[in-house]
C-alpha cells in the first residue's frame, strides 16, 4: 500500500477544511470500500481525514412518521434501530441482506452512498 | 490546477509515528505508518499471530477481531484508527489458561480440518451469541456467512456455537 498522511478530528468544519485544503485526500470512515482501494492503488490518497469522531451517528425518529440517519451509523446499528426495525422493516432488512455481519459493523451509512463502482476494469489499477 | 494546494503529496506523507493500541487488555506501544492495517499490527508489530491473513480483502472472515466489543475486519481497518479503542483477538479470549468454552467446543466438535479460519470462526462465534442471532441453524449459518471455511467444517462449527448457546460447553 501506498503511504499516505492520516488525521483524526473531532468536529466537521476541521475535516471540511482539511479536505478541501488538501489534494487527493479523503475522509475516511468504515474503511470498507476505502482501505480496500487504496492498497489496490485505485484510489492513491494522500491524506486520510479520519471522521469516525465525529457526533454523526445517531438514529432519530422524526416529527411526523421521518428518519433522520446519521451519516457514520453503522449498518447494522441502523438495521437494528427501534424506529427503523418497527417503522421502516424493509430497510432494515435490506440492510441485513448486504455484506456480512463484521463488515455492517463496519460501514457507514454515508460511505455507502459513495460506495465506488464495483466493476472489477474500475478496480484493476494496471490497466490503462 | 487547484489552488488550495497547500503542499505536494510526498512533503506530506507520513512516516512512522508512535501509536498506543489496547489490546487485549494490555496498553501496547508500537510505531507504524498510517497505512499499516490492524491485522499486520497485531501480527508483524505486536507478535499476535492468532488474527489470520486470508484474503486481506475483506471477505473471507480469518481476520476476525473485536474493536471495542463488536467484531470486524482487522484487514480493512487502519491500526491507527483504534487509537483509544479497546482490541480484543483471539489470544485475548482464554482466561487463566482456561480455553473460552467456544474454544473448548470447536475442539469438542472437530469444528476444523486446516484450522486457519479458525480464529476468525472463534471470534465471530461469540459475538454471534451475543449479539442474539443463534435461533436455528439456518440463522447461525446467516449471521457466520462473513467466516468462510475452505475444508467446510460448517456443520461442525455450527454445532459448536450450538452447544455454546444452550449451555453445554459451560463457561
Amino acid at each position: 500500500m501506498r503511504p499516505f498522511s492520516y488525521a483524526r478530528v473531532t468536529d466537521a468544519d476541521s475535516a471540511i477544511a482539511m479536505v478541501q485544503e488538501t489534494r487527493d485526500s479523503a475522509f475516511l470512515a468504515g474503511g470498507t470500500t476505502e482501505v480496500d482501494l487504496v492498497r489496490q492503488n485505485v484510489l492513491r490518497p494522500a491524506l486520510l481525514v479520519d471522521i469516525n469522531d465525529l457526533p454523526l451517528n445517531r438514529v432519530e425518529d422524526l416529527p411526523g412518521g421521518g428518519l433522520r440517519i446519521g451519516a457514520l451509523a453503522r449498518m447494522s446499528d441502523v438495521a437494528q434501530a427501534g424506529g427503523v426495525a418497527e417503522r421502516f422493516p424493509m430497510i432494515s432488512q435490506a440492510l441485513l441482506q448486504g455484506a456480512s455481519a463484521q463488515l455492517r459493523n463496519m460501514a457507514s451509512m454515508g460511505g455507502n452512498l459513495c460506495q465506488r463502482a464495483r466493476c472489477s476494469y474500475f478496480r484493476d489499477a494496471t490497466s490503462p | 490546477m487547484d489552488s488550495h494546494v497547500v503542499a505536494a503529496p510526498e512533503e506530506r506523507v507520513d512516516s512512522a509515528r508512535t501509536v498506543t493500541l489496547n489490546v487485549n487488555g494490555h496498553a501496547r506501544e508500537l510505531r507504524i505508518e498510517p497505512r499499516v492495517s490492524l491485522l499486520d499490527a497485531l501480527r508483524e508489530h505486536l507478535g499476535l499471530t492468532g488474527s489470520k491473513k486470508g484474503c486481506d480483502q475483506g471477505t473471507c472472515g480469518a481476520c476476525t477481531v473485536w474493536v471495542n466489543g463488536r467484531r470486524v475486519l482487522a484487514c480493512l481497518t487502519l491500526a491507527v484508527t483504534c487509537e483509544g479503542r479497546e482490541v480484543t483477538t483471539i489470544e485475548g479470549l482464554s482466561a487463566d489458561g482456561q480455553l473460552h468454552s467456544m474454544q473448548a467446543a470447536f475442539v469438542a466438535h472437530d469444528a476444523f480440518q486446516c484450522g486457519y479460519c479458525t480464529p476468525g470462526q472463534i471470534m465471530s462465534a461469540v459475538a454471534l451469541l451475543a449479539e442474539g442471532h443463534a435461533a436455528d441453524d439456518r440463522e447461525i449459518a446467516e449471521w457466520m456467512s462473513g467466516n468462510i471455511c475452505r475444508c467446510a467444517a460448517y456443520p461442525n462449527i455450527r454445532a459448536a456455537i450450538r452447544d455454546v448457546r444452550d449451555g453445554a460447553g459451560g463457561d
